[in-house]
């Protein structure tokens, strides 16, 4: 990635032209926002990180992608989509509620966040005098979102270093009738302003669970405007990414076969839980699935969700297996989960959200001049819990950290 | 910490020192009489440590023991850094606490010192039974098996040695092992969610036991009886609702509190008075909270209570902390702490709103 005067794609280096990219976020409610990018490997820090998004576009001017942002809120999932990967759009700042997420593109947190291994297109943002922080915070977000589309404009007419063909609803999907049905189920935190996540351009608090094709995930159905626990958040690149429908992808036609994505909302009261978390498993067994993963969003009463999905899974005799960040103390020695499933016993790990880091100092820093959360110029050397390392902890699965016993001396 | 390395049993060169810590009664000092009494330093092995130092061998010394009265040890804030002060004097490379059998002040005695002595860089290892409540407070530091009760003693003292040896010389205890075995992050060959999938068919072709997680035990509280006379009770509001002056003067985390805090409520009005109170909290909207501060701390409608002789009085001061993301042991500590400092207020109720 380099800055120039010219948007295009030139080989495989993505030239962006500041003042074109700045132009995507005219809007009343921003006074500025300025520019900068940050490469795997480079001693920089990305502190206040709100959301990431992956360049993708189906034709000029989006053709459809981001349904409900740049098109309409029509079914996606079909036809042709362009991927400029090894890239994200990042937005960081100050937002309400936002908790400070940060990333390094060097060091030994770099492996451990999804941007420490994309080029970063940083977008630093001034509000304007007066504009309400949801409409800077939508402002963001359809800036960001029509970023991305103009930047994977430039690689239309490209050779493509890989092309993947995913069938979609509809389709013979060609697996053997005699592989056990298999699918995701995707919670998206949804507790209001600042921590919400939109399916098809809307906010999904509220929903009832929803069958979608893989495909759609691929287009953009899903745009997070979730800025809290940064470690437990799902960005829009992870959900364009889903980590959960790629491992089933790799493995459709071979033992098993991959049968889409039911997402749901994380409802803000118990009531609302269990049911959410009852449709969700009659979803599933409608659409005659064997078993899921099943994958959250947040801490705390999140784990609620999960457990209470995954047990009625169970209870409708599909298996049922969840994926959790612990929080197990920085000893590693508290319990791992808050609230376990009782039916639905097998759990995958993405870590321990307390582990403390030792992160490097860096030369410079995007997103501010300060890490807030210790009061320190956001360059400093500074050890700090993996809960706060952007998407660290993926409940999608993204990362590679878990966790297992140890006896210590 | 330098691990003691090169060290050994028999080895004429070096000698490890190590200090042990006994309650009064295993100490000599008295029974239930003397369980107030504060800690004392007494040159060499006492009681068990004496048999302690045969089994441990020439390598070894006991330089000194540390005792103290097991109510002093269990109630008095700070008592497990104040043991271990009188330890550090003798110079240890190891600290040994126990057994502790059943014992449940002792137990928590024995955890906390060896957990203090391990947060300085000691090396430390204490013994007590499985079912001791005080098992959980050692944290990550070893602890081994000793029988239920003191005429296990000599049994008890056979699994500790070789256990004191281990620390000492920087190995992992592993033999009679029991508590917490902390859970330690690292990176898999394969991500989270190629990992979950073959779980999934590991359960779907009919494993039903595979899992990275174990399931977590949780502790259960048997609720205390009711406050016997409640018109006449002095009543504490405590909170994990983040509820703050409005600056945050104390700097309460928003998320993974490490600590509690105390405000006093000022005489005037009924309540807490919007616009100079706000929920740091960071696991809620706090829009509400911030609007009517007695949401989160309820103090009109406690004063409420008052004037109808409903409750006797009301302490006058908040207890705050932030109960989001907060690790189980800090959250413990808290609530041992709240208890202990309501209790010597002479606090007879708390009323605990949690968001």
């Amino acid at each position: 990635m380099a800055l120039g005067r010219e948007t295009k794609l030139d080989g495989v280096t993505l030239v962006v032209d500041p003042a074109e990219a700045a132009g995507a976020f005219a809007d009343p409610a921003l006074a500025a926002v300025r520019v900068g990018w940050a490469s795997p490997g480079e001693p920089v820090r990305l502190v206040k990180i709100l959301d990431a998004v992956e360049p993708r576009t189906k034709g000029p001017g989006g053709g459809g992608i981001f349904p409900g942002f740049l098109g309409p809120a029509l079914p996606q999932g079909t036809g042709t989509t362009t991927v400029v990967a090894g890239v994200a759009v990042v937005v960081a700042g100050h937002l309400p509620r936002a908790q400070e997420a940060v990333a390094d593109m060097a060091g030994p947190a770099a492996e451990l966040s999804p941007l420490g291994s994309t080029h970063n297109l940083v977008v630093e943002f001034t509000p304007a005098a007066g504009a309400p922080w949801e409409a800077v915070d939508a402002a963001l977000r359809r800036g960001a979102l029509a970023l991305a589309a103009r930047l994977a404009e430039t690689a239309l007419d490209a050779e493509p270093e890989a092309v993947a063909t995913h069938p979609g609803a509809g389709d013979d999907d060609g697996a053997d009738p005699s592989l056990p049905r298999v699918g995701a189920v995707t919670n998206l935190q949804t507790q209001g302003a600042f921590k919400d996540v939109f399916v098809y351009g809307s906010s999904f608090a509220g929903s009832m669970p929803y069958l979608l094709d893989a495909n759609e995930l691929d287009d953009g159905a899903v745009v997070s405007g979730q800025f809290g626990h940064p470690s437990l958040k799902n960005p829009t690149w992870v959900h364009q990414n889903h980590p959960v429908a790629a491992a089933l992808r790799a493995r459709h036609g071979t033992d098993l076969a991959f049968a889409g994505v039911i997402v749901c909302p994380e409802p803000v009261d118990q009531a609302g839980k269990a049911l959410v978390s009852a449709a969700a498993a009659r979803v599933a067994a409608a659409a005659g699935w064997h078993g899921a993963v099943v994958t959250k969003e947040g801490g705390g009463n999140a784990d609620a969700d999960m457990a209470l999905k995954m047990d009625e899974l169970e209870a409708l005799g599909l298996s049922a297996v969840g994926l959790f960040a612990e929080m197990a103390g920085a000893d590693g020695t508290g319990p791992s989960l808050v609230v376990p499933p009782e039916r639905a016993t097998a759990m995958a790990s993405t870590g321990n959200y307390d582990q403390r880091l030792s992160l490097p100092a860096m030369e410079r820093a995007l997103g501010g001049d300060t890490l807030a959360l210790v009061g320190r110029p956001a360059v400093d050397a500074v050890e700090l819990p993996a809960a706060v390392l952007f998407a660290s902890l993926s409940p999608l699965g993204w990362g590679r950290l878990t966790c297992g016993e140890s006896v210590p001396v | 910490m330098t691990a003691p390395e090169g060290r050994s049993v028999g080895a004429a060169s070096v000698t490890v020192r190590v200090v042990h810590y006994l309650n009064q009664f295993f100490a000599g000092a008295g029974g239930e009489d003397a369980a107030g009494s504060p800690p004392a330093r007494h040159d060499g092995p006492v009681g068990p440590g004496r048999r302690l130092a045969q089994l441990l061998g020439d390598g070894f010394e006991v330089v000194a023991t540390v005792s103290c009265g097991d109510d002093w040890a269990a109630t008095t804030p700070g008592a497990a850094d104040a043991i271990v002060d009188l330890a550090a004097e003798a110079a240890p490379d190891v600290v040994v606490a126990g057994p502790a059998f059943t014992s449940g002040r002792y137990g928590l005695a024995c955890a906390r010192v060896v957990a203090a002595a391990a947060a300085r860089g000691l090396p430390a290892v204490a013994s007590m039974h499985e079912d001791n409540p005080g098992l959980d407070e050692a944290g990550a530091v070893p602890v081994v098996a000793s029988g239920p009760v003191a005429r296990h003693m000599a049994a008890s003292l056979d699994a500790l040695a070789p256990a004191v040896v281990a620390v000492a010389a920087g190995q992992p205890v592993v033999e009679h092992r029991i508590g917490k075995v902390p859970r330690v992050a690292k990176l898999s060959r394969y991500n989270a969610a190629e990992r979950a999938v073959h779980l999934l068919l590991a359960r779907l072709h009919g494993d039903t036991a595979a899992t990275e997680v174990p399931l977590p035990r949780f502790d259960s509280v048997t609720p205390a009886a009711p406050v016997a006379d409640p018109g006449h009770a002095l009543v504490a509001l405590v909170t994990e609702g983040g509820l703050v002056p409005d600056a945050n003067p104390d700097q309460l985390e928003s998320a993974r509190a490490t600590k509690w805090l105390r405000y006093g409520f000022d005489d005037h009005g009924r309540g807490l008075a919007p616009g100079r109170y706000r929920s740091v909290h960071g696991g809620f909207s706090t829009v509400a909270a911030n609007e009517d501060p007695n949401r989160i701390v309820p103090l009109d409608a406690a004063r409420r209570l008052v004037d109808q002789g409903a409750i006797g009085r009301l302490h006058g001061e908040w207890l705050v902390t932030t109960g989001n993301g907060t690790s189980v042991g800090n959250a413990r500590r808290f609530g041992v702490e709240w208890a202990g400092e309501l209790r010597r207020l002479g606090v007879q109720a708390a009323l605990l709103t949690a968001t």
